[in-house]
């Protein structure tokens, strides 16, 4: 008795969506398989497709993220259509798949590599883009940028601010100074996306004030 | 036998001034599509006696032979060289044209350009270089070969087949039908075999033992067939044509000739255990025979579980065949081949006499979940003599099941456990699912593969049928099955990767097709025999392609399943032809053996002043008498040639005919003439290290071309003054390759001896000021040509790490001590040894 | 003479100590208990999380780890993280800068910006790992004055601590076992469910892109929790898991409209009530989902009178 597995997403078929055929000249890129196989997927022509990765994926379960389908593509070279996909994003690094895998493809890394390829390309979302810029910011992906926060700490019979780089901020500058290097907050576009956020929080303060006014 | 062999030993044969023809051979565009084959017939004609060169498309071929023969009455030629492929695949081709044209057939050397040079480095300078002088090695050797007479030993005309499963009975049928006596030696109680246990055979559903049967019978009843049943090899000794096999037949408690096998002793005996035949689902008594048919019809007792009732003995009555203290018998039997048909060994299944549980962490559950079972736990369930008499039920609750799953390749094709398909699961799935599906036509099948594979005469047909009656195929290997605590049927997880969808299938009885691996005792028994197991772990042929029967052992020949998983019908193609195979040796009275034994000088041995012996501890076979106050004295007989005791020698007072130390030291001062601080000095045992360096090539792995290779029949004969030598012409870095310790020697322990030698050689040189990566020993088998390749590419980055300014520092400083015994003995030349006329 | 006391550099991270300092401060009492010393690493930052920063870029990920690591190295002890993908990062940017001639190179380049310098000199540990080998299953047994007899507790592992598994060699992650005794230590009533070993869902940066799908993850693990009969706390190694199995039960709420509620610790909270310390010593009532729904530990169940 086969069933839909019980956590299996829904399916919808479409007939009438027309979808044009792979262009082999235009789509296919022969050099991604290099690029992850350096960036962290060395073994990713071992595999041979036989699912056992995305019959593990809990993501796969609630989403469109295919592991499995995502190898094939890279495989075949359609870089374009697999580090644009937003459900790349979806793998949650619990290498239930590379425990598993009989081919030692070691998924997780290939994701993790196809993800640095899809930044590379300026495929990134968002949140993430926040997320990075925060680190660069305050040395912590999640600061303590709050009074309460540090209320908190205080409860629970702590001194207010961890020796971290929360306290330190020579530790920040030191963060500051490997992103620079490295080209991260060229990267990730640091200095557009801090001034953006000051002109988002000045109209916002203006805003608030012109209420105020009113 | 002794007599002729030293007879011949001793026999002083004509030398003759070196006059040298060098063939170049294209191979096609194999080698001269990497190397500019002008350029080397240029560069050949300068070295030095070289007479004639000449370039050949295909020098193997009847053309290319021809050109030999011609060439040699023509031109005076004393010394062949063939440039082309490796010495183990051609060099008895060739040195079969030199005697044809009237030369001693030792006057022949090969210069492996093609697996050391053009199927492993790109076009290019280096690569170009590398070929000159490895024909530049091979020229130097060949100016030094002396004639040599092979060794005609007697042939016993009787034959070994070890194992009695179907290609073992095969082989041993065809021996002996064509006259020779043969000792079939099996460990079980009983032939057989895996095909004994199967209910019906893919694709046309014969019924196993009803075709195999009458062949064990046979067996049993040819006067030229001794089945020596219930026993193993303890040793294997002696050569090609003149085996010496012990073996060890184990204490049945019954009476071989008196035992008539009625039967009247199982019906008396009240103790009962897990037949491990029956995969440990049936029962059988303690004194019994594991299935009806068995061969020969002998019963055994099981003292692991016999209470000593005597029973049996009143139930045998006036047979007396029962005897309670009999002993284990050690028989030793002389044979001139020997036949390995040793099968494999089915994962889980339970070995004869250890009734173990399988393991806990079983694939799939299995082991912990009632209702998984292994394919060989279905065969003898579905089979009608089986223990539930071909009912297939539940473990749980008896009951039979409507729904049934199977996984396939469950340990196979898969890098955490074996990396290679098992080549009959496919098949067998389908022809289970056929049995099933007809004992019970509304049962369900669904059978979860990664790729079904069914290449084989009348297969992919068996695999339609399985479609067309109506079974789900699930492209995908499931990632998980849990079990449902109350009903205990199992639910398999897995992705539908045609779907593309995550799907979820509940069975009432889940069958693993599992991974065949390398029957129980492959390693020993390889040990013993001096052969090789391939990565895998099974037996490995001499050639993939050309010899895939032989072993590196001449007389020693493989069949079926040991060499690698394969069915019903190969096997027993393989059995035949393993046969045949043997028969080439038996037919004859005679066989040719290699002369490249070790020779004592009386005059230089010191054995005759003080006692010495160190050639006696070192040789192997203990064919090596030094009494006292007499020179030491080689018993040819038993050499094998493998140059141990050559090496070992402080005096210097052994010869290895063919590999003498004046040829080796010429080929290395050829591979160091030039640049020899960018080179690695490579001394290659011909059955391991070489062999592997041949894989690294046809294989085309890429490497540097930094290595010169130096073959040697064992790296026991590598000797220090051979290392000395090198760093005294100035060598980047020495490897001395070795089979794998502890028992994978050709020569029992040549290996043992060559590790502890180059270990202490290495402090010394390290004491020298020499760096000590710069000399490695290094275990490579010949399976292992990406070893070998990894080991060149490492040494040559730390080569190029040290940098050449450091080596001929380091060489400079340890001049003295590292030339210190090479001058004690004289070996330095005086005079530069011009190998051109650059 | 004394034996001398286990020391071990003390990495925090960034949800520890900035969002559940509960855990901060049971560490600290469980580990004195024990007679383990934790040092401060002045100025240590994110680790940075590694499915996240990893998938960004492999090597500001790695440099930005190795220079936690270098922190360490100057004073020679071990570190030792309570959560999961701090362990990750460090741990795996510990083993591939010695392993990955190229990768160290860049890396270094970058330190070499800050006068820093990743030699490879310290091994890097999680609370378990120093709990159960460094102290013992034996001694901290000894400690356990207040057994929570007939408290039903189920399980989280985790992903990072154990996987991969061939490369961690940590425990059998289809079968762990030594999360498992650590925590039976405690006196409670090991709870097994279906899903135990799946993903609570945050990883990978996948909270961040989409909180919702992560939810998924934490609510199937919830159902399958009620399917096998539910229990009165979940325990964790990690705070991001905790963060999402206790701050997640409100954003389900609000989400998905289904109501759970479990008392969700880290491990070593767990084992500072079975060592007796009270809740308020180290504030098991400031995790968040206290907080926001304004509710409190389900004291009766965990066999605490307040």
């Amino acid at each position: 008795m086969i069933q839909a597995s019980a956590r299996s997403r829904c399916v919808t078929v479409t007939t009438t969506e027309e979808k044009p055929a792979v262009d082999v000249d235009d789509d296919v890129d022969l050099e991604f398989v290099e690029m992850i196989k350096k960036t962290g997927g060395p073994n990713i022509q071992n595999c041979y497709q036989c699912g056992t990765c995305s019959g593990s994926c809990p993501a796969g379960a609630f989403t469109n993220y295919l592991v499995r389908g995502i190898i094939r593509k890279a495989l075949l070279g359609l870089k374009e259509e697999v580090i644009s996909s937003p459900d790349l994003w979806f793998c949650t690094t619990c290498y239930a798949c590379t425990d598993r895998c009989p081919q030692d493809v070691k998924p997780t890394d290939v994701i993790k590599a196809i993800r640095n390829v899809a930044v590379a390309e300026g495929y990134m979302l968002g949140p993430h883009q926040k997320v990075a810029a925060k680190v660069v910011e305050a040395a912590h992906a999640v600061p303590l940028d709050k009074e309460s926060w540090q209320n908190l700490r205080v409860k629970v019979g702590l001194e207010p601010v961890p020796p971290n780089a929360s306290g330190n901020p020579w530790a920040i500058d030191e963060i500051r100074k490997i992103t620079k290097k490295s080209g991260f907050e060229k990267l990730i576009g640091y200095e557009e996306f801090m001034k953006a956020q000051k002109e988002k929080a000045k109209k916002k303060a203006e805003e608030k004030k012109s209420q105020k006014k009113e | 036998m002794t007599e002729s062999k030293t007879d011949t030993a001793t026999k002083v044969v004509d030398f003759r001034e070196p006059r040298v023809g060098v063939f170049l051979c294209h191979c096609g565009l194999n080698i001269a599509g990497t190397l500019d084959m002008d350029d080397l017939e240029e560069y050949s004609k300068k070295l030095a006696d070289v007479v004639f060169v000449k370039q050949n498309r295909y020098t193997c071929a009847d053309p290319g032979q021809d050109e030999i023969r011609k060439a040699i009455a023509e031109h005076d030629l004393t010394r062949v060289v063939v440039a082309a492929c490796s010495p183990r695949m051609h060099e008895p081709t060739f040195r079969t044209t030199v005697k044809d044209a009237g030369l001693n057939e030792f006057y022949f050397e090969m210069a492996n350009i093609r697996e050391h040079c053009s199927w492993c480095h790109p076009k290019g300078e280096a690569t170009q270089e590398k070929a000159k002088e490895i024909i530049k090695m091979a020229v130097a050797k060949a100016r030094l070969l002396a004639p040599l007479q092979k060794f005609e030993v007697p042939v016993t005309p009787k034959a070994m087949v070890i194992g009695g499963g179907v290609t073992g009975i095969h082989s041993a049928l065809d021996l002996a039908n064509m006259g020779f006596k043969t000792y079939l030696v099996e460990r079980d109680e009983s032939i057989g075999g895996h095909m004994a246990q199967l209910d019906k055979t893919f694709p046309t559903l014969d019924c196993s033992i009803c075709i195999e049967g009458p062949k064990m019978v046979e067996c049993s009843r040819n006067p030229n067939i001794e089945i020596i049943s219930y026993a193993d090899i303890l040793s294997v000794d002696g050569y090609i044509g003149n085996f010496r096999v012990k073996i060890l037949k184990k204490a049945r408690y019954v009476i071989q000739s008196e035992c008539t096998g009625c039967g009247e002793c199982v019906e008396s005996c009240p103790i009962e255990y897990p037949n491990s035949w029956e995969q440990n689902l049936g029962t059988r008594k303690a004194i019994s025979i594991p299935f009806p048919q068995a061969v020969p019809l002998v019963f055994t007792i099981n003292m692991d579980h016999c209470i000593e009732c005597f029973m049996c003995i009143d139930a045998c009555g006036d047979r007396q065949a029962i005897n309670f203290s009999q002993e284990p018998e050690e028989i030793e039997v002389e044979v001139g081949t020997i036949v390995v048909a040793t099968g494999f060994h089915s994962m889980y299944e339970p070995i004869p006499g250890s009734e173990s549980k399988p393991a806990e962490k079983g694939y799939y559950g299995y082991g912990k979940f009632d209702n998984v079972l292994t394919a060989l736990e279905v065969e003898r369930l579905v089979c009608a003599g089986g223990p539930t008499g071909g009912e297939v039920i539940r473990r749980s609750d008896g009951k039979h099941p409507k729904r049934v799953g199977f996984i396939q390749c469950v340990g196979s094709r898969d890098i955490n456990k074996y990396e290679y398909c098992s080549n009959f699961c496919c098949m067998y799935t389908i022809k289970n699912s056929v049995l099933i599906k007809e004992h019970e036509p509304d049962t369900e099948i669904y059978i979860f593969y990664i790729d079904m594979r069914t290449s084989g005469k009348g297969y992919e047909d068996f695999y339609r049928r399985g479609r067309e009656s109506g079974f789900t195929f699930i492209k995908g290997r499931p990632y998980e099955v849990i079990e449902d605590p109350d009903t205990k049927n199992l639910i398999i997880r897995t992705e539908d990767a045609l779907l593309g969808e995550p799907i979820e299938v509940e069975v009432d009885l889940l069958i693993l097709s599992t991974a065949g691996e390398p029957s129980e005792g492959t390693n020993e028994l390889g040990s013993k025999l001096h052969i090789t197991r391939s990565g895998d772990g099974f037996f490995m042929e001499s050639h993939p392609k050309l010899k895939p029967l032989d072993t590196p052992v001449d007389g020693i020949y493989l069949a079926g399943a040991c060499q690698g998983l394969k069915d019903i019908p190969y096997s027993v193609a393989q059995g035949s032809g393993a046969a045949a195979r043997a028969a080439t040796v038996l037919s004859k009275k005679t066989v040719e053996i290699e002369p490249i034994v070790a020779v004592i000088d009386p005059e230089t041995c010191v054995n005759t002043d003080r006692k010495c012996g160190i050639c006696v501890d070192k040789c192997p076979y203990g064919a090596i008498n030094a009494l006292e106050g007499k020179a030491a004295v080689v018993n040819v007989a038993n050499c094998h040639g493998c140059g141990t005791c050559v090496a070992s020698c402080p005096q210097d007072a052994i010869t290895q005919m063919h590999f003498t130390d004046e040829q080796i030291m010429a080929q290395i001062r050829a591979a160091l003439e030039d640049k020899a601080e960018e080179k690695i000095l490579v001394f290659a045992c011909n059955w391991c290290c070489y062999s592997g360096s041949d894989l690294a090539g046809t294989s085309r792995f890429e490497y540097p071309p930094t290595a010169r290779i130096i073959r040697v029949m064992c790296s026991g004969r590598v000797d220090t003054d051979f290392v000395a030598e090198a760093y005294r012409l100035g060598a980047g870095m020495v490897l001395v390759g070795g089979c794998h310790l502890p028992t994978d020697c050709h020569y029992i322990s040549g290996n043992w001896v060559a590790k502890e030698r180059i270990e202490r050689y290495a402090k010394v040189v390290e004491g020298a000021g020499i760096s000590p990566e710069r000399l490695r020993w290094k275990e490579i088998s010949a399976a292992e040509g990406l070893i070998f390749v990894n080991t060149i590419k490492e040494m040559s980055q730390q080569l190029e790490d040290i940098g050449i300014d450091k080596i001929k520092e380091e060489n400079e400083k340890a001049r003295k001590r590292i030339e210190a015994p090479l001058r004690r003995k004289g070996l330095i030349p005086t005079v530069k040894v011009a190998e051109s006329d650059e | 003479m004394a034996k001398k006391r286990p020391a071990f550099y003390h990495f925090l991270g960034c949800v520890i100590p900035h969002r559940y300092p509960s855990v901060e401060k049971a560490t600290k009492l469980v580990f004195e208990d024990l007679g383990m010393d934790l040092l401060d690493m002045v100025g240590a930052t994110c680790c940075p999380a590694p499915g996240v920063f990893g998938s960004f870029d492999r090597v500001t990920w790695a440099s930005i780890a190795a220079r936690n690591l270098t922190i360490a190295e100057q004073g020679g002890y071990p570190i030792t993280t309570g959560c999961n993908g701090c362990f990750a990062s460090l741990w795996d940017s510990n083993y591939e800068l010695k392993h990955d001639e190229e990768l160290r190179k860049a890396v270094n380049e970058n330190l070499a910006e800050i006068g820093r310098e990743f030699k490879g000199s310290i091994e890097v540990t999680h609370y378990v790992d120093a709990l159960y080998n460094t102290a013992g299953l034996p001694k901290i047994r000894k400690r356990v004055t207040h057994p929570l007899k007939g408290v039903r507790m189920a399980l989280h592992p985790g992903c990072h601590w154990m996987r991969p598994k061939l490369l961690k060699q940590k425990d059998e992650s289809e079968r762990p076992h030594i999360f498992r005794e650590l925590c039976e230590v405690s006196g409670a009533e090991y709870v097994p469910y279906k899903d135990e070993l799946i993903c609570c869902g945050a990883g990978g940066a996948v909270r961040t892109a989409d909180v919702k799908v992560s939810l998924e993850f934490t609510k199937q693990k919830f159902d399958s929790l009620a399917d096998a009969g539910g229990a009165d706390i979940i325990v964790t190694p990690c705070p991001f898991c905790l963060l999402q199995l206790d701050l997640g039960q409100v954003e389900i709420q609000k989400y998905f409209g289904e109501e759970y509620v479990f008392d969700v610790m880290h491990v070593t909270e767990l084992l500072a009530l079975a060592f007796g310390h009270s809740p308020e010593e180290f504030g098991l009532g400031t995790h968040l989902q206290y907080m926001q729904r304004k509710s409190q530990p389900n004291w009766e169940r965990l066999g605490i009178k307040v």
